[in-house]
């Protein structure tokens, strides 16, 4: 193991001192099967992506986190108390999911109307309407279900989702088959509900999404918690790989050459215009490089880190 | 496109893509193919066990007639068949019909559920050939469910008499009618099972439209065969496919009729021109469903 | 019992093409009736309407049948297309929802079932001594209906081949195997039907084919009704989603 904490432990540093959602030593497994492998975590206000590649344990978590499966070993926690067969919680949690189906032959204001009276909200029609209009549904809300499109359909599960405005939202591929236009709204919206003080969980396995949207990263692969937290920590904290540089400068063989000396560079590339520096680390590396570069006498003209993304931390994750 | 440059033209050394250099097997592999995996399908072999329980359950109870047949002949003191090959179907016909209702969708419902037509029929593979091949997995599988047990009963049923060499000698003829009736019945049941079945891709709705036409012709033809009189009763008989079957299996085994097939007495062709025009005009509608599938 | 739920659940059974091709079906005794009417003067109008058409075809074929269509629909579609998720993540008790749903299917099959037979009772026994029949087996009919829908629910959550299986009930179990080995009775709710109309209707009790005693029929009804709804809320409280769509 490469991160600096041997196991996962149940709060990991920047999580709620009283977490919405506890997950503790959490397996699932289906006869041979092992699913869920030892997840533990806590959550809080704001917003979490789950990611995973497919097939790792994304849907079975938010499975589990919903009280829809029930956890072979460990507790799934939320508000403290336990999800599995407590219908009452869901008065305060809202769930998106994954399957496209919806009732055909109601219209869509009848659906959320459906989901605002079983959750005994006080003004059904007036949540129905709120809802509605918060995923831009308005124009199509007295039209059957049944013929929406994809987007369509995933908005109004949304609006389903939130009539009674629950203090936590868990969303199961949320961004799955929506076009740029529906994403942005839906990003948007989730930010303004993070920013109300409430804790939204999705899960994908689009890098980009999570990248752009969460604040905090889950990272589960083959059923194990790979890593969490943010993800330019979790970057920061894999000392056994190579941080990568790509510079451009005036004279790029001259600065290899420099370069090679430093203590903190391990690897050099000639590509082309540019220059490839493996280095060990990273922080050393980016006061080091400027000063190399003026002794050489070396304009620097380009300096990216270049693994600084999630889909190479993600990439390093899953190649372990 | 390519523009007139200095730039060289690319080429692709592409080691990951290879184009398909080998043999291709063609239509007869194709419906080969579909009909042994129709066949295994049909008694859930390589899928989960809760595809196998039904039909295995089913093709189980088929048996029971003969077990208790073979345990009549070794207990009583005389010969005495009560259930013979040529009587055999009356008491299975229903667990036929349930065997039909719970296989002919998994034959062919996944394949519209999972909307993998269009794929098929972009090959070599004619329509014609899968309705072929589908029928011929479901024929086989009912053939295999009729022939176990009267294979039981009549290898039991020589083992159990006194003189095992006579009774075959005495009996080697019904060989031949006992298949043939199987047949029938098979192509018979399968043929319309199939077709009802292809209509729709959900399950629910391809099992009980399968069973429903079963049930409510037999229901239909008990009550008109109840009140009517006269001609129009003798020929009502023909309304329930049981009785049709019946009546066949009476005709190839130029056995005693039997309960209302006595009683209506009417020529065995008819139950023969029946079972046809009841299986052809099947057939026909299976192959015209499977010609609107576009590609 | 959830109102919303009742009613979500009769708008679904009684969307068009089921409902055109339940319609239908109930027509077929009335049909027989009809033809019964027209045909055969001679024939015992009593008898015929007790053996032929309301044991024969009502109970024997057209109560479990719309029985098992509306039992394994009512909630069985739902947890087929995934759409359970929606009914199943709300703060409404797993029994209200049982309940709601057994409401629904126990009052469309009876009110089908129940005109079917009312009408084409009386059709058929028109001016022959009614001796209750048609009243008892309506009654009956209903009775009848609450124990199948309730077994085809519990079916239905239980399973995902609950039509299978409830037909493998109806047309093996209950046809062959009870008329066989009689003691199979009390597991066949095809006789408890017939009882309580046997008890309710005064006519000659030898063209009624029952053989339990209508109070034990009843006291049967209650019990294999009761059961059946119990073991169906816990299994929806244990409800879980599979590992693959």
């Amino acid at each position: 193991m490469t991160t600096t904490q041997a196991t996962p432990a149940p709060a990991q540093p920047g999580s709620p001192a009283e977490p919405t959602m506890e997950v503790i030593n959490v397996s699932r497994w289906y006869g041979n099967v092992v699913a869920v492998n030892d997840i533990s975590f806590a959550l809080g206000p704001g917003i979490t992506g789950l990611l995973g590649p497919n097939g790792a344990g994304k849907s079975t978590l938010l499975h589990l986190l919903s009280g829809f499966l029930a956890p072979s070993n460990g507790r799934v926690e939320m508000f403290g108390e336990t999800v599995w067969r407590n219908p009452e919680l869901y008065r305060r949690f809202g769930l998106v999911p994954e399957r496209e189906a919806v009732y055909p032959f109601l219209t869509g204001y009848e659906f959320v109307l459906l989901s605002a009276r079983l959750h005994g909200v006080a003004d059904p029609k007036a949540a129905a309407t709120r809802a509605i209009h918060e995923v831009d549904l308005e124009d199509a809300q007295h039209r059957a279900a049944g013929g929406y499109s994809k987007g369509m359909k995933q908005r109004l599960k949304v609006a389903a989702a939130i009539v009674h405005d629950p203090p936590v939202l868990l969303l199961d591929e949320p961004f799955n088959g929506a076009d740029p236009r529906q994403r942005l709204h839906l990003m948007g919206m989730l930010r303004r509900m993070s920013a109300e003080g409430r804790t939204i969980l999705f899960s994908s396995h689009i890098l980009e999404e999570v990248e752009r949207l969460a604040e905090n990263v889950l990272v589960i692969v083959s059923g194990r918690l790979a890593a969490s937290g943010d993800f330019h920590e979790i970057r920061k904290l894999m000392i056994d790989r190579p941080h990568t540089f790509r510079l451009r400068s005036s004279d790029n063989r001259r600065l290899a050459a420099a370069l090679i000396a430093e203590e903190s560079v391990f690897g050099v590339e000639l590509e082309g215009e540019r220059l490839s520096i493996q280095t060990a680390d990273f922080g050393k590396f980016a006061l080091a490089a400027p000063r190399v570069a003026k002794n050489a006498g070396v304009t620097l003209l380009e300096f990216v880190p270049t693994d600084e993304s999630l889909e190479s931390v993600f990439s390093y994750l899953v190649g372990r | 496109m390519s523009q007139p440059s200095e730039q060289a033209t690319g080429s692709i050394y592409d080691l990951g893509y290879r184009r398909y250099e080998g043999v291709r097997l063609g239509r007869r592999h194709a419906m080969a193919a579909i009909y042994l995996q129709g066949l295994k399908g049909a008694f859930g072999i390589g899928r989960r066990t809760s595809s196998k329980i039904i039909p295995i359950v089913l093709a189980i109870i088929v048996m029971v007639p003969a077990a208790i047949q073979l345990g009549l002949a070794a207990l009583a003191p005389r010969d005495v068949a009560v259930i013979k090959p040529e009587n055999y179907f009356g008491f299975v016909d229903i667990i036929l019909a349930l065997f039909c209702a719970a296989v002919a969708p998994e034959l062919v419902g996944r394949d519209q559920r999972t909307r993998t037509l269009s794929l098929y029929f972009s090959r070599s593979l004619l329509r014609s050939d899968y309705a072929v091949a589908k029928f011929a997995a479901l024929v086989t599988a009912l053939l295999i469910v009729m022939l176990v047990p009267q294979v039981l009963l009549f290898g039991g049923s020589a083992l159990a008499s006194s003189d095992s060499w006579a009774y075959l000698q005495d009996n080697w003829r019904q060989v031949a009618p006992i298949v043939g009736s199987a047949v029938g019945i098979a192509v018979f049941m399968g043929s319309i099972s199939l077709v009802i079945a292809a209509q729709t891709p959900r399950r629910a709705y391809a099992t009980g439209g399968v069973l429903a036409f079963f049930v409510i012709l037999r229901a239909v033809g008990g009550i008109l065969t109840g009140t009517l009189s006269g001609d129009y009763r003798r020929y009502s008989v023909l309304m329930d496919p049981f009785i049709i079957l019946r009546g066949l299996t009476t005709w190839i085994f130029r056995s005693a009729p039997e309960g209302v097939i006595a009683d209506v007495h009417i020529s065995g062709w008819f139950y023969l021109l029946a079972a046809v025009v009841v299986a052809g005009v099947s057939l026909a509608l299976l192959y015209r469903r499977y010609q609107k599938v576009e590609t | 019992m959830n109102t919303t739920i009742f009613v979500l659940t009769i708008r679904q059974l009684l969307g068009r093409r089921r409902a055109f091709l339940m319609a239908a079906f109930g027509l077929l005794p009335i049909g027989a009736a009809v033809i019964f009417r027209m045909s055969a003067p001679n024939v015992d109008a009593q008898r015929w309407t007790v053996v032929v058409l309301l044991n024969g075809l009502v109970v024997t074929t057209l109560l479990p049948l719309v029985a098992l269509v509306f039992g394994t629909s009512a909630m069985g579609g739902e947890i087929e297309d995934g759409t359970a998720v929606y009914l199943l993540s709300k703060p409404v008790p797993r029994w209200q929802v049982v309940i709601a749903k057994l409401l629904a299917a126990w009052l469309a099959t009876s009110l089908l079932v129940g005109l079917s037979t009312v009408i084409s009772g009386i059709i058929a026994m028109n001016g022959a001594p009614q001796d209750g029949i048609v009243i008892g087996f309506a009654i009956a009919m209903m009775l009848g209906a609450l124990v199948y829908t309730a077994i085809f629910v519990l079916l239905s959550i239980v399973t995902s081949r609950a039509l299978i299986a409830g037909l493998i009930y109806v047309f093996f179990w209950e046809s062959v195997v009870t008329s066989i080995f009689s003691g199979t009775k009390i597991f066949s709710v095809r006789q408890y039907t017939l009882g309580v109309a046997r008890l309710i209707s005064t006519a000659s009790t030898n063209t009624f084919d029952s053989r339990l005693d209508g109070n034990e029929a009843l006291w049967l009804m209650a019990a294999v009704s009761a059961l059946a709804i119990v073991l169906a809320v816990r299994r929806l409280q244990r409800f879980e989603i599979g590992e693959s769509t």
